[in-house]
């Protein structure tokens, strides 16, 4: 167990996962800058592009503190810098330990315990690198087509109609779907997420009321805040 | 209703700027898939060198078929997920949306909220440019908010996760709902009529026993499916569709 942590903890993992995560970072900044300089041509202002930057970010924080408090489980087992690539590219902890738990099964150890040695965390890393490659090589190669089949689509009043309703539609869809994986958990999360959204009614109809905008670019964080709250009293 | 205003406003914007910003558009996609690519690409290289360097660097190569053992019964439950998320959420997030997301990940709990959180605040429709635009804007500032906290909480791991008060920690597996419930409420807004639709068929089919990458599947189909021939109705109704 004491080798294989050491393993995990070496310095080349530490190189590589500064790397990933160095990637990801620049990438968002590049992607970020692209968008600031195309919108003035799309008739988007400034403060249009901070507002939107601006809620992003608010909108993050929520979630990125669930995303990194689940995380810290698999420091025991993976060391920080492993946990740290697998959390800050696309995988999430709970299905990133599903792969951890086939290979060390494959390698015939259990997860931080008996037999658990230098090979066991090499198979780890093979497992958890190439099954978060797929959707890596899916973007990669095939964003582009997706793109093109767009852009069909969009030609003609009819189309970008069409589309328009799809997008729609998809991501409210996205989301009653995800919604309904929790409402049927039980009574708390029921709770949580009616005043969640209520919470979410309630401040964009004040904010259109009242026109301010600080309270939309809020409004996801105080419904999460506010309707976490409630949900303390039935757990 | 909202997709008809939109299309409008595009057709009377004058025929000069829709082919400026059309321009646009396009040289920002080629720069979005030049960028895109470049910086997946290295990640997917880094991914396959660390490994490598694992078993044949130092030496501790647990053999192919292990390898393969595991990777098999990984794949089984994620590779469906490899095709179908990327393709799903396209209409969404568009070309530069769709590559941050998927380096960065955490797209339902994160990139999808915080995109839909962005064009809210500006009032922007997805599926438009300028709600292409604000999603990547949204996306990127959450994905660096997300390594901002991530990096120094990994880090000091193992010394936070002991110090979190026993009673709190009861709250964790509620805030996914609360995320969800507010983004569902917050497009519900806007077509009230989508969100009940979504919420019935997304309970349905929760309650059969298909597979979770099934489930996202057949509720956007579902629901996409039922909004179209909605607003055909409506349109045939108002005559609005040509050719109809």
């Amino acid at each position: 167990m004491q080798q294989a942590m050491d393993l995990a903890n070496s310095s080349m993992m530490w190189i590589v996962a500064s790397l990933v995560i160095g990637i990801v970072i620049f990438q968002s900044i590049k992607f970020i800058q692209l968008a600031s300089k195309t919108s003035i041509d799309v008739g988007m202002s400034k403060k249009e592009v901070r507002s939107a930057l601006k809620t992003g970010a608010i909108a993050a924080i929520g979630p990125s503190i669930a995303i990194v408090i689940v995380a810290i489980s698999l420091i025991a087992f993976l060391g920080n810098p492993l946990t740290l690539l697998r959390i800050g590219v696309i995988g999430s902890a709970p299905i990133e330990s599903v792969g951890a738990s086939f290979a060390s099964e494959a390698s015939g150890a259990s997860l931080g315990g008996e037999g658990y040695n230098e090979m066991v965390i090499t198979a780890i890393v093979w497992t958890l690198c190439l099954g978060g490659m797929g959707w890596l090589l899916f973007t990669a190669l095939f964003t582009k087509s997706l793109d093109n089949m767009e852009k069909k689509i969009n030609k003609g009043k009819k189309g970008k109609q069409i589309m328009g309703v799809v997008a729609t539609a998809a991501i409210v869809a996205a989301f009653g779907n995800l919604v309904s994986a929790e409402l049927i958990k039980g009574l708390a999360p029921i709770v949580v997420a009616v005043i969640a959204g209520a919470t979410m009614i309630i401040s964009t109809k004040l904010s259109e009321r009242f026109q301010v905008s600080w309270l939309r670019e809020w409004s996801l964080g105080l419904s999460i805040l506010i309707s976490l709250c409630f949900g303390y009293f039935f757990i | 209703m909202n997709a008809e205003k939109v299309s409008d406003i595009d057709m009377k914007s004058s025929k000069q700027s829709t082919n400026n910003s059309d321009l646009a558009m396009d040289a920002y996609h080629a720069k979005a898939h030049f960028w895109g690519r470049l910086t997946i690409w290295s990640v997917i290289a880094l991914s396959l060198f660390l490994p490598l360097y694992l078993s044949f660097g130092l030496g501790y190569h647990p053999g192919w078929t292990v390898i393969l053992n595991a990777l098999a019964a990984y794949a089984g439950v994620i590779a469906v997920v490899w095709v179908l998320e990327p393709v799903m959420y396209f209409p969404i997030l568009g070309v530069s949306g769709t590559y941050i997301s998927f380096l960065t990940g955490n797209i339902g709990n994160m990139c999808l909220p915080s995109a839909a959180a962005a064009q809210h605040a500006v009032g922007a429709e997805p599926g438009t440019k300028k709600g292409e635009l604000t999603a990547t804007l949204g996306i990127g500032a959450a994905s660096l908010v997300n390594k901002v906290i991530l990096v120094p909480i990994i880090l000091a791991g193992s010394f936070v996760i002991s110090n979190i008060p026993e009673h709190l920690e009861g709250i964790f597996p509620l805030i996914l709902p609360a995320i969800f419930g507010a983004v569902l409420a917050q497009f519900a807004i806007k077509k009230p009529i989508y969100g009940v639709i979504a919420l019935i068929i997304g309970l349905a089919i929760n309650l059969t026993a298909l597979p979770i990458y099934l489930k996202s599947l057949s509720c956007i189909v579902l629901t996409v499916f039922i909004c179209l021939q909605l607003e055909k109705y409506k349109g045939k109704k108002q005559g609005g569709y040509e050719n109809e």
